[in-house]
């Protein structure tokens, strides 16, 4: 997707890209994170296996709903990815097992069902998130990230950043001394970002978690609000915040 | 036993046994009404006899009735004078018949007859009259004609019957064959259909029958399966020539680079545009997913009432810096408090694929309208652009999938925008119009329901 907008002072290419996504799961203090995968697709899993070892986590594999169940329970994994569709017992099923045991793992799913309704059945049966096949790497390895450092409901009204604070009950923001008007979509943009500081958001994750769509639209919607909101973030004589990652999405950083 | 296939049509058992109970009833009403009208008869005669006698002097009475009896060749005609005790005084009754009134209308009653042939018991219509000097007259008639009547009857019924039961046959056999060609025919044709010929249509004979209207109806739906069909041929073609470009872009992408780029840098560039062509080919599934999604979908479970401003404002805000960006200055202006039942979500990402587009196609420097109207019994969301606008020819097939303006080549998209427009339309009851008089309008015109 070429990123028209996207001035060259604040684009990280390829290679920086997967330091960035490898340092945000060492910023976030988590020393081998356990991920078990569920899927019996051998080479999806090889392949999704491989990137999150590569980026610092632990892998368990299973290629069976049952066998998956069984290590679900018994090698306690900070996070499960789950196809949905999978030999002997369904993956909602599993899910909606481990749930009635109380179990509040996060979970990501994974499906070829794309359609909304199979989407809110997914969220329905215990989920925290659903991926549609075929997705990209980094998509999902920002997904799991995001769910393995899910901010914790807190009672915080206000939000920093480095030298950027955001007040959620005067609705007010600022970089330093200087003052930033935003729009209320704007707004609520910055929440979340500053909410996940140093993780990689994805359009998608944006579009479906700020704007609420279940939908991609045509447009780069994304890009262009994302464009404006750094324009009044980063100022013209100030470091980036705002980064965009080619490709993938977007972080909001300390300036370094 | 081997009976020939029309003897087990249904035509064929219920036109014979139709055709045999009809002449029985027939022979059975004409028995009945020829013996009501004998008896009437024979009642009046009987009656008339009666006051004659009855009006005769006492002493002609007798005689009366001795010539009464003397001339009947046929033996019906009864009559007995009987005094005030019961007792036989003249005639050829044995006694007074029990139970029969006296002056009253002509009955049914059992006597015994006594003449030179001896006694004979016998049914009869009689009638009794109490005379003044307080003898009793009586006056009957045997009904031996209505038996003669059933005989002859029942014998034209024997005679006929065989006739009748060969023409019921006969025409339960005509009817049952002339059905079973005609649906003969149709399963021939039916099968062709099946095996694919679907231009096949079953002949309408121009008669107002039960089968022309079977197959008009038939015949309609064959149209609409034809058109299906041959819409399908056509989009799977246009799914594989639009997911064809970007794949062979990849792939020639992927091919090249392997042979010829010689650093990484290089190499990541080359995967880069093939993943941008990868992504351009599930744009489309996606966006074809999503159409047969909403074509699909039955339920109005997500319906409520959604007020038209407020929807129309937010894709305003959503797409205004996208407009400003390409600087076309966007407008919205909403009517009133408006609201449609609709799915909000859908209803949305209807107005925003229309907006896409003006956005899409409006040069710098021009303008964008998006509107909500009222107007007498419907609610109208109206996008009017400054753009190149659809031309003439070309706004029915722009609702086809992947159709693409030629001016519109070099934009991205994947072609499925106006198709996913006119399926949600299309769910829920409203139209879409496309004007080109002034500019490029389109109009999301959504009925009121009547109250």
């Amino acid at each position: 997707m070429a990123l028209g907008n996207s001035a060259p002072r604040n684009s990280l290419t390829l290679g920086q890209r997967c330091d960035i996504v490898a340092s945000a799961a060492s910023i976030g203090k988590l020393p081998m994170t356990k991920i078990l995968l569920i899927e019996d697709d051998s080479e999806t899993a090889e392949e999704i296996a491989d990137e999150l070892v590569q980026r610092g986590f632990e892998i368990e594999r299973a290629a069976s709903g049952i066998e998956g169940l069984d290590k679900a329970r018994s090698c306690r994994p900070d996070a499960l990815i789950v196809d949905r569709m999978l030999p002997g017992m369904d993956g909602l099923t599993i899910i909606e097992a481990l749930r009635q045991e109380r179990v509040r793992t996060p979970v990501l799913i994974l499906s070829a069902l794309g359609a909304i309704d199979e989407r809110v059945r997914g969220l329905r049966s215990g989920g925290d998130d659903y991926l549609t096949k075929p997705f990209a790497i980094v998509e999902l390895v920002a997904r799991i990230e995001a769910l393995l450092r899910r901010p914790a409901e807190s009672r915080e009204t206000m939000l920093r950043v480095g030298p950027l604070e955001l007040d959620l009950i005067a609705r007010t923001a600022k970089r330093g001394d200087r003052a930033i008007e935003l729009l209320p979509r704007e707004f609520r943009l910055l929440e979340y970002m500053m909410q996940r500081s140093d993780q990689l958001l994805t359009r998608a994750m944006l579009l479906e978690e700020v704007w609420n769509y279940k939908f991609v639209p045509a447009t780069n919607l994304v890009d262009v609000h994302m464009g404006r909101l750094r324009h009044k973030v980063d100022g013209p004589n100030d470091p980036p915040m705002i980064h965009n990652v080619r490709g993938s999405g977007f972080i909001l950083r300390e300036p370094s | 036993m081997n009976l020939p296939d029309f003897v087990r049509t249904t035509t064929f058992r219920w036109t014979s046994t139709a055709f045999a109970v009809c002449i029985l009833l027939f022979s059975a009403f004409v028995y009945w009404e020829a013996a009501s009208y004998m008896v009437a008869k024979m009642d009046a005669a009987i009656s008339e006899e009666s006051l004659a006698v009855a009006a005769d002097t006492p002493d002609r009475q007798l005689a009366a009735i001795d010539d009464r009896l003397s001339e009947d060749p046929r033996r019906v005609k009864l009559a007995g004078m009987f005094g005030a005790d019961g007792h036989r005084i003249a005639g050829n009754l044995e006694s007074l018949p029990q139970g029969l009134p006296f002056n009253a209308t002509v009955q049914t009653a059992h006597v015994v007859r006594v003449d030179q042939h001896g006694h004979e018991a016998m049914t009869v219509r009689a009638v009794a009259r109490a005379l003044p000097d307080g003898n009793i007259l009586v006056i009957a008639r045997h009904n031996g004609e209505l038996k003669e009547l059933a005989e002859v009857v029942a014998r034209a019924l024997l005679l006929a019957l065989p006739f009748a039961a060969g023409l019921s046959l006969a025409i339960g056999a005509i009817l049952s064959v002339r059905v079973q060609r005609r649906v003969a025919g149709l399963n021939a044709l039916v099968r062709r259909i099946l095996s694919g010929n679907l231009s096949e249509r079953i002949p309408v004979l121009g008669l107002d029958h039960p089968f022309d209207k079977l197959a008009t109806v038939a015949n309609g739906m064959l149209d609409e399966i034809q058109v299906l069909v041959t819409e399908m041929a056509g989009v799977g073609n246009e799914i594989a020539h639009d997911l064809r470009t970007p794949l062979t872009r990849a792939r020639v992408c992927l091919e090249r680079g392997r042979a010829n780029a010689t650093t990484l840098a290089e190499l990541q560039g080359v995967t880069d545009r093939a993943i941008g062509a990868l992504d351009q080919s599930l744009t489309i599934i996606t966006a074809l997913l999503r159409i047969t999604e909403i074509e699909n979908s039955r339920g109005r479970a997500n319906f409520s009432e959604v007020p038209l401003a407020e929807l129309v404002q937010e894709v305003g805000d959503l797409y205004d810096p996208i407009a400003e960006d390409k600087q076309v200055t966007l407008h919205v202006t909403s009517e009133g408090d408006a609201t449609v039942y609709c799915d909000r979500d859908l209803l949305f990402e209807a107005v925003m694929n229309l907006v896409d587009n003006a956005v899409k196609f409006t040069p710098a420097g021009g303008c964008i309208n998006i509107a909500s109207v009222h107007r007498e019994g419907e609610n109208i969301i109206r996008i009017c652009d400054t753009g190149p606008g659809i031309g003439e020819n070309e706004r029915d097939v722009v609702m086809r999938r992947f159709y693409r303006s030629d001016k519109s080549r070099n934009t991205q998209g994947a072609g499925l925008g106006l198709t996913l427009v006119s399926a949600i339309m299309k769910l829920h009851g409203f139209r879409l119009a496309l004007n080109t008089a002034t500019g490029c309008v389109a109009e999301i015109i959504c009925p009121l329901p009547s109250t």
